[in-house]
């Protein structure tokens, strides 16, 4: 069997790792934009920030791709796909032959469309390379503004802080991570990231980048400038579908799968930020660009390439982040449009906790500062676990594993895991 | 570092926990500089525990890492930090690249790893690598606590269940 993989990152990786384990004598090979071995996208903001070296950047190691037996072709671009034929053609013109193609070719960052984008000292933080320009600039720069208040736009503020500049963040919403959080979390978290010196300026967004050569200033829509050297564009991302929806694979947000990650085409599979799952909490198909999803529908799609069919259980937004040492983490539906939704939330001082419940399941939730109860939660939102019997525990500072071993017990379909059946054991209150 | 046996992990008997915290402390005075408690005490920061004594209403438990099958603390790691042990089948941990960006503890359905704020980064249960046998089990006073295999801890609770009949 010849796998070919379009994409070097979580999902990719993981995937070429699973074929890999499953069959020792496959043919693999792995087609990916970027020049370096796998690294972790999510720790350039720490990279930036001077918490981490480049070294530790990278997830695997160095003879990876030798010692899987996995041919590269790196710093290569897929541009076409023959499906009729089962072959690809890179931008080198060469010609590669499969018989299962997984498409994990990821997402690029957004960019805005305003006057002076284009200036040198503009950046995006997606890849290795942006950061590594962005850190050798610091020296001359003082003052950053950074457009986009989501997580990605944060992060990198944050990075930007820690580092001792001055740091102004544009953000079109009404609050910062509006995308993430509801407006009670986002005004503890803005106010710490306040409290450590970052500005935030809301419901407005940049009209210009200004400067003669180098940056220096932002206009703002409501006519205020702000002086500055570096620009940093945080407006999240979107999926690289391009070679997808030449190919004439069905197209929408991301590339559409089933369940077993497999698109319009039976041979070519999908995974991590360009495919759009099923999303567990929604009930609908959804583009969640997160590093856990990308690494578990690599390994899916690579099961199911490999003929041993395996159902993926959906995505899940989900994000953790840490400022200043004030934790938060959000998971799928946080602020609830329609009705039907029961809201418990709780309160004190920095401490936040919300959970959304659905006809007595979790569907999403959002803590700050305390964090510990996030797991024990996640896995009953993933579970869809009727919580009824522990409602009034969920809110409280000791909830824990403990208060859902009853369920855990009386949902044997729903926690078959030998981890969990362990637990029970010795149950027999 | 001491080499275990594979599949082991600490099982809890539920009907023998009192929650006393003895094994709380074992473990944080096991991850301590010093190993001894009375210098524990004095360490800054304090060390950390990685296993907690739970409880709700009648059910007590001491809880650790059941070092999954198919762990999702490991898949949601965007650091690398976290890995399978491919001999023992234990979830390991690389201080050295953890971030303390709490995605495992986001991810870890049992609330078996921590967070150690003051070095950021995540502790969970390392099944004590610088000893033969683990501090918590040898610290439970009800022997409520034990390091074996699955089946080893299923004989065990059955064993328990027919002498009480």
């Amino acid at each position: 069997m010849k796998y070919v993989i379009i994409g070097g990152s979580a999902a990719g990786v993981n995937a070429a790792e699973v074929l890999r384990k499953n069959d020792k004598k496959c043919d693999i090979t792995l087609i990916s934009e970027e020049e370096s071995l796998l690294y972790s996208r999510c720790l350039l903001t720490y990279l930036i920030a001077g918490s981490i070296g480049e070294e530790k950047l990278y997830f695997k190691d160095r003879d990876f791709y030798k010692a899987n037996k996995i041919k590269t072709y790196l710093g290569k671009k897929a541009i076409s796909i023959d499906r009729k034929k089962k072959e690809m053609l890179l931008d080198d013109e060469t010609k590669v032959l499969y018989d299962k193609l997984l498409i994990a070719t990821g997402a690029s960052a957004k960019t805005v469309d305003i006057k002076g984008a284009d200036k040198r000292g503009v950046f995006t933080v997606r890849n290795i390379e942006d950061a590594r320009r962005i850190i050798k600039m610091l020296d001359k720069v003082k003052h950053v503004v950074v457009l986009g208040g989501g997580l990605i736009g944060l992060k990198d503020a944050y990075a930007l802080r820690v580092k001792g500049k001055e740091v102004t963040v544009v953000v079109r919403s009404q609050h910062v991570l509006s995308q993430m959080v509801d407006p009670e979390a986002a005004t503890i978290i803005a106010g710490k990231l306040a409290a450590s010196g970052i500005k935030i300026e809301t419901c407005v967004a940049a009209k210009e980048i200004k400067g003669k050569g180098a940056i220096e200033e932002v206009v703002l829509d409501n006519g205020k400038t702000i002086k500055c050297e570096l620009v940093i564009i945080g407006k999240g991302v979107e999926p690289n579908v391009e070679i997808a929806k030449k190919s004439g694979l069905k197209v929408d947000q991301g590339i559409t799968v089933n369940q077993y990650l497999e698109t319009s085409d039976e041979n070519i599979f999908a995974a991590g930020d360009v495919a759009e799952t099923r999303d567990i909490a929604r009930g609908t198909p959804r583009v969640n660009a997160l590093w856990p999803c990308a690494v578990a529908q690599g390994r899916v799609a690579a099961f199911n390439m490999l003929g041993k069919k395996q159902i993926y259980e959906g995505s899940l937004s989900m994000n953790s982040v840490d400022f200043f040492g004030l934790a938060s983490i959000s998971m799928g539906i946080t602020k609830p449009k329609e009705g039907g939704s029961e809201i418990i939330n709780a309160t004190r001082g920095e401490n936040y906790k919300k959970f959304i419940l659905k006809n007595n399941i979790i569907v999403g939730m959002v803590l700050v500062g305390d964090i510990s109860a996030a797991g024990v939660i996640s896995v009953l939102i993933k579970r869809k676990i009727d919580v009824s019997s522990i409602k009034d525990m969920l809110y409280e500072d000791s909830f824990n594993y403990a208060k859902m071993l009853p369920l855990v017990r009386k949902f044997k379909d729903k926690f078959s895991e030998e981890e969990f059946r362990d637990t029970v054991i010795s149950y027999k209150l | 570092m001491k080499t275990k046996t594979k599949n082991i992990k600490i099982y809890c008997d539920i009907t023998k926990c009192i929650g006393c915290r003895s094994c709380e402390m074992a473990c944080a005075v096991e991850h301590s500089k010093s190993k001894n408690i009375y210098n524990a005490l004095k360490e800054k920061p304090l060390p950390k525990k990685r296993v907690k004594a739970e409880s709700s209403g009648k059910i007590i438990i001491s809880l650790h890492c059941q070092h999954c099958q198919d762990a999702p603390c490991i898949t949601a790691c965007m650091s690398g930090a976290l890995s399978k042990d491919e001999k023992t089948g234990a979830t390991i941990q690389d201080k050295e690249k953890c971030v303390g960006c709490w995605m495992c503890v986001m991810a870890c359905p049992f609330g078996a790893i921590v967070r150690d704020v003051e070095n950021h980064i995540a502790v969970k249960c390392d099944l004590c690598p610088d000893r033969d046998d683990y501090a918590c089990v040898v610290a439970c006073p009800t022997g409520a606590l034990f390091a074996g295999t699955e089946e080893e801890f299923r004989k065990r609770i059955e064993e328990k269940k027919a002498k009480e009949k």
